[in-house]
């Protein structure tokens, strides 16, 4: 599946954390998910595990622990399913 | 190393069946800390006491130590990615006393530091703040239930309460709570950055906050 792809489906996911909708429907794989998105940290593992049900995946920890920014999550998803 | 770091949950906007489940919570404890859940003990008499906080809660009380030692190391390395699992905390009792009430004290070690933790659960949130002094004698911290729980009403208030405590122990000084992208929060006077880290949190409809006074502004607080 191509980034891209990735990246609109992943905006789904961010949605329920996210107060700012229009700062989500304009995210990049660099917008940081606490300082940009102001997602608030104890939503991180919400996110992971969203993520996983999402695509039938499981994220290991350290793929876990690097996911700071959107991109993070991108490669995360991408790894496990290609 | 002088720093703070706080964190605050609050218990309603998280899923108490999710947090109890393995995959959840296996992502913010090791073995060795769920163990710590089985065995609690109240320090001040030696009784079981997991009978007062449930599971779930406990899965949060503990992050919110991990996320306040986080914050209270990452002010000397900005680098550093937060990542629940390598935070261990080895050591978690029920403490009760005249003036905190009953709280929750942790220990942890991280890197060459030894850290200690107050937590407090009360009113549907769990408050923590950090110390390496075990008396917490030169911190202060602070929790508030405000009226919503919009991030820029969050962000607001919490500097007006943190600026409100801070303007006791600096009478007269342009007081002002300055937040960089990258950096943890810095409290100004005028155009003169002070040596007292601060932390904030929020969560919903709670703010909290916790700075740290050397041992001459701790001096100059008490002569006031």
């Amino acid at each position: 599946m191509e980034r891209r792809a990735i990246l609109v489906e992943l905006k789904k996911v961010l949605y329920p954390y996210t107060e700012n909708k229009e700062l989500l429907e304009n995210i990049g794989e660099n917008t940081s998910l606490v300082k940009d998105l102001k997602i608030n940290s104890a939503n991180l593992v919400d996110i992971i595990i969203d993520a996983e049900a999402k695509y039938n995946i499981e994220i290991d920890f350290d793929s876990a622990e690097r996911i700071v920014t959107v991109g993070n999550c991108i490669d995360a998803i991408s790894e496990k399913i290609s | 190393m002088i720093s703070t770091g706080n964190d605050i949950v609050a218990l309603d906007l998280t899923d108490q069946e999710r947090t109890c489940r393995y995959r959840f919570y296996s992502r913010i404890l090791t073995a060795g800390e769920v163990a710590l859940y089985d065995g609690f003990v109240d320090g001040s008499s030696g009784r079981g006491s997991n009978e007062r906080l449930a599971f779930s809660s406990f899965v949060w009380l503990m992050w919110s130590i991990k996320e306040s030692v986080y914050k209270y190391v990452s002010r000397s390395n900005p680098q550093l990615v937060f990542a629940p699992l390598k935070i261990p905390v080895s050591r978690v009792i029920i403490r009760d006393n005249y003036y905190e009430g009953v709280y929750y004290e942790g220990t942890v070690r991280h890197e060459m530091a030894t850290l200690y933790s107050r937590s407090f659960h009360q009113d549907g949130r769990i408050m923590t703040v950090l110390s390496e002094e075990r008396d917490f004698s030169l911190t202060r911290w602070g929790v508030h239930a405000i009226g919503d729980s919009e991030y820029s009403s969050q962000v607001a208030k919490v500097r007006m309460f943190a600026l409100h405590s801070l303007s006791a122990v600096f009478p007269g000084a342009a007081l002002r709570i300055v937040k960089t992208p990258d950096g943890p929060p810095e409290v100004w006077d005028g155009e003169r950055i002070l040596d007292v880290p601060v932390s904030l949190a929020h969560h919903g409809r709670y703010v909290a906050w916790s700075y740290r006074l050397n041992s001459s502004s701790y001096r100059k607080s008490a002569a006031n």
